[in-house]
């Protein structure tokens, strides 16, 4: 099913500080560990991610450092720091209640 | 890998990040991207689609680093403003300390303090809103010169206001703004260096006509060639300002 891409927009923090939080990972990696979880179903361009990754680095919530992996190839990582940690809790709140008053009023009609 | 290089290139090349050392980390952040994409398994060409539009991802960098954008700008504007308006201020002091000579006059007279101090002031003033405009055109893709002629007289008439309220002088500010505008407009309109020398002398020479005093004229004269000198100045100040601080 496609996604609208103003839905998308507004939850692209959310779920890079949720893949995030479970451990280190460069931008490759990330996509297509959202699109394993997600069923295919977030099928944003590639390229869209990096801008979305700098942000999140500038705003302090994660920070990245390039590590050379064993076939000698070089890849910029991702983590989260302790303040993006939080921020991923607080997300996942906001959104947990979010979708649930969402639902609430969806099936009252 | 040619297609995704020149792709990543086009990308890197539009995103307006000001750091250079930030640009060839994005370069290379792709560059890896693809990589990985190519040896999971996905074609080049599939690999290139897949990275999406690279304007829509430049215009994604340009946002997410607007604000040092901004900065640098900013500081670019600053210390070129600062470099011209010291070698500008140079250029025309040596000018009319040659004609005190030319006509006798002690180089007391001719640089008496106040008048000295209200001079550089000008000068200062009129290299604001000349590299100002250079600058704020840069923020429009069409049309620069009339906008950011607009926005400057704004930025201008409000920093008069802020002076006029809090009791000091302002009349500076638009000499400036009229001097910047007037050079900038030249630059614009005449294509040969001769017509701008020619137009620059006989303005600023007929400004100088109205005391009467040859004197006056001569020192108008080359505060006119003074300003026609920052015109070629500061473009380049700006553009070298700009590439040594991006390198940063």
């Amino acid at each position: 099913m496609d996604i609208d891409r103003e839905f998308l927009k507004g939850s692209v923090s959310l779920l890079l500080l949720n893949l995030l939080s479970r451990g280190a990972m460069y931008g490759y990696e990330i996509f297509q560990e959202a699109s394993r979880r997600s069923a295919q179903a977030f099928e944003f361009k590639e390229g869209t991610l990096y801008p979305a990754l700098h942000q999140l680095e500038k705003k302090g919530l994660i920070q990245s450092e390039w590590r050379t992996g064993e076939n000698g190839r070089e890849r910029k990582y991702y983590a989260l720091t302790p303040k993006g940690r939080k921020s991923a809790r607080d997300y996942e709140k906001q959104w947990v209640h979010l979708t649930g008053a969402v639902n609430a009023v969806l099936e009252s009609e | 890998m040619q297609a995704a290089h020149r792709l990543i290139e086009e990308i890197v090349s539009s995103s307006r990040i000001p750091s250079a050392r930030r640009r060839r980390e994005v370069l290379r952040e792709l560059q890896a991207h693809v990589e990985d994409a190519i040896s999971g398994g996905v074609t080049e060409r599939l690999a290139v689609a897949n990275l999406g539009v690279p304007r829509e991802i430049a215009r994604h960098f340009a946002w997410v680093y607007r604000r040092e954008r901004a900065v640098l700008r900013l500081s670019v504007f600053l210390l070129s403003t600062i470099a011209v308006a010291g070698s500008v201020a140079a250029i025309v002091m040596a000018m009319k300390a040659g004609v005190a000579v030319g006509f006798g006059v002690p180089l007391i007279r001719m640089f008496n303090p106040r008048h000295t101090m209200i001079e550089a002031v000008d000068i200062l003033s009129t290299a604001a809103a000349y590299v100002g405009l250079l600058s704020l055109e840069k923020l429009f893709d069409r049309r620069g010169f009339p906008k950011a002629a607009a926005l400057l007289a704004l930025i201008f008439a409000v920093l008069a206001a802020a002076f006029a309220m809090a009791g000091r002088p302002w009349k500076f500010l638009l000499f400036g703004l009229v001097a910047g505008f007037f050079l900038r407009t030249i630059q614009v309109l005449l294509k040969s260096h001769a017509a701008r020398i020619g137009v620059v002398l006989a303005c600023f020479g007929a400004v100088g006509l109205i005391s009467l005093r040859p004197l006056n004229v001569a020192s108008w004269v080359v505060t006119g060639l003074g300003y026609l000198a920052m015109t070629h100045l500061a473009a380049r100040v700006d553009r070298a300002l700009l590439n040594r601080l991006q390198q940063l």
